[in-house]
């Protein structure tokens, strides 16, 4: 009994950060295997360049172990990831729009298109409409506001960690996902429940 | 898990992680199933949570065990890198401070040395700088023309500008022009037209000055036995600043547009702009013909189109008259290289039109036009 909580707690995040801090490369290497995929996913929404993203991630991994000795204690670190990858990917748009003004100076916009899942064989065809209906009306949505979602139900970010990832206040940061919600309440007929409980929701 | 029993929102469910896995990953840790079942209430919320989710979802970027082990191995490398930097960077950072000290009377020293070497030696007479020292300054490879004829010669270069040199005038170029920069040298008086590429700048060093320019036409005249160094622009625009090796001169870029052109006296130095060329006597005398003649063709026999570029080139066209007799053509070629209108030309003739080019021989080679 003793044993198995002690590897999961090995495995927990902040204990192979505190480990990484350290100076354990196998811990480095552990979040690095756990996080890459997804860090690579959320990238890919900010630039088209899939390469450089992948750069930019190593590069973020690679900081994050020469200057472990100055690493925050408790950090939630998917957050810490995910804003820093942010951070790394707007600084490269910058430096591209410097050089060939070509992007806006405004900060990088969320590109990508939240898809269907294609494994949905078990439902029948009324929900597959809705899920295909929604995934449209998500994907109109203003690309902060889509950000804003993906972070908070997809990758599970409080509202303050994303207010921090985005640059904004908390207010801000509410806002984007409550209007969100609520553009996509003004369009999604045909669903009664999610419109009465949305429209008593606090954000 | 009793957490669940107090959701009410969609938004709770959104945020639950464990609820999340159920539906993205169909880990069903907690029974989140049977949970759901238990009231039709909460199915529903449950449903709608799950197509929102469903909806939300990113593309799957299929990543493989060994490509995520080939990213942590380059990472790996990355770091090591930067770790020898640092502490490349610490170690010059303490013989920096060691030598801090001694070092700033050193560089004192020396700055206080060369202003004088400079102000006594230099300042005087050596800031004329000339072909000779251009040349020496970037011989990789340059090959030279010399005009020692009575009329302009036509030189194509290998990006397909031209350069119509004047007589008692020599022009030193690379053969092919490798790198981010077009560079060549003047001495004397030519007339450019550069085929246009933003990525590749056009420098013209002639005495003292610079002209860069990206895709124009324009004329220098630097003759190193006269007092003056001249610049016209014809077309587009051209920036004109002193060469480095010019000592002491403002770095200043002069930016000229089509009709202005720039005086540079050498003794002193200075530059001179002059907005209006038609005013200055000598400038205006000195016109050469391809300047004055227009390139603007409307509804004009191919023939005569010929005769222009001849005229204006020096150079002899050679083309079937017979089959061309009845080709008209509208087009606009002021602001292109010799190759370029060429290639203009036959283009718009059709018929698999096609012209050779052998120093300033052109045979057009043609069926007639469409």
């Amino acid at each position: 009994m003793k044993t198995a909580t002690a590897t999961i707690n090995l495995f927990d995040d902040n204990t192979l950060w505190n480990n990484l801090k350290d100076g354990d490369e196998k811990s480095f290497s552990m979040l690095f295997e756990r996080y890459y995929a997804d860090l690579v996913r959320y990238g890919n929404s900010l630039s088209l360049f899939e390469e450089k993203v992948q750069d930019c991630i190593q590069d973020v991994f690679t900081d994050l172990w020469v200057y472990r000795n100055s690493l925050q204690e408790s950090v939630v670190v998917k957050a810490y990831l995910l804003a820093s990858v942010r951070k790394r990917i707007a600084r490269l748009h910058e430096r591209d729009h410097i050089f060939r003004k070509t992007t806006t100076t405004d900060s990088i916009a969320f590109l990508l298109e939240f898809s269907v899942q294609h494994e949905l064989v078990d439902d029948d065809y009324a929900t597959k409409e809705k899920v295909n209906h929604l995934n449209k009306l998500l994907n109109d949505l203003p690309a902060r506001q889509k950000e804003a979602l993906y972070l908070r139900y997809h990758q599970g970010l409080t509202v303050e960690q994303i207010a921090e990832m985005l640059d904004v206040n908390y207010q801000s940061a509410s806002n984007l996902l409550h209007r969100g919600l609520l553009s996509l309440r003004k369009e999604w007929k045909g669903s009664f429940p999610i419109i009465l409980l949305l429209s008593s929701g606090s954000f | 898990m009793q957490k669940r029993n107090t959701y009410t929102q969609i938004e709770d469910f959104l945020s639950d992680d464990s609820f999340r896995s159920w539906i993205l990953s169909k880990i069903d840790n907690d029974g989140w199933e049977e949970w759901t079942l238990e009231s039709l209430q909460r199915a529903k919320l449950v449903e709608d949570a799950r197509l929102l989710l469903l909806a939300m979802k990113l593309p799957e970027n299929e990543f493989s065990a060994s490509d995520i082990h080939k990213a942590l191995q380059n990472t790996w490398a990355k770091i090591r890198e930067k770790e020898n930097q640092k502490t490349v960077q610490i170690f010059k950072i303490n013989v920096f401070r060691k030598y801090f000290l001694s070092g700033i009377a050193a560089t004192l020293f020396i700055c206080m040395a060369s202003a004088w070497l400079y102000t006594t030696y230099f300042r005087s007479g050596n800031s004329v700088v000339t072909y000779n020292e251009l040349i020496n300054d970037d011989n990789e490879g340059l090959v030279e023309q010399t005009n020692n004829s009575d009329k302009p010669q036509i030189i194509t270069l290998s990006d397909g500008s031209s350069v119509l040199l004047q007589p008692n005038s020599k022009l030193s170029y690379p053969k092919i022009f490798d790198g981010n920069e077009r560079k060549v040298y003047l001495s004397g008086e030519a007339f450019f037209e550069i085929s246009k590429n933003p990525k590749k700048p056009f420098f013209v060093f002639a005495n003292e000055i610079v002209t860069k320019v990206v895709g124009t036409s324009f004329r220098v005249k630097a003759y190193s036995d006269k007092p003056d160094v001249e610049v016209l622009v014809r077309t587009g625009k051209v920036k004109v600043r002193s060469n480095n090796l010019a000592a002491k001169s403002d770095n200043k870029e002069i930016v000229l547009l089509p009709n202005q052109a720039l005086r540079f006296q050498r003794s002193e130095m200075k530059f001179n702009k002059i907005t209006d060329i038609t005013q200055d006597i000598s400038l205006s005398k000195s016109i050469g013909s391809i300047e004055q003649l227009s390139f603007e063709f409307t509804d004009i026999p191919v023939s005569q189109i010929f005769e222009t570029i001849e005229q204006a080139y020096l150079i002899d066209i050679d083309f079937p008259k017979d089959k061309l007799k009845d080709c008209h053509l509208t087009t606009s070629l002021s602001d292109q290289p010799l190759t370029e209108k060429l290639k203009i030309i036959c283009k718009s003739i059709g018929n698999n039109t096609s012209f050779e080019m052998n120093g300033n021989q052109i045979t057009i080679i043609s069926e007639g036009c469409n």
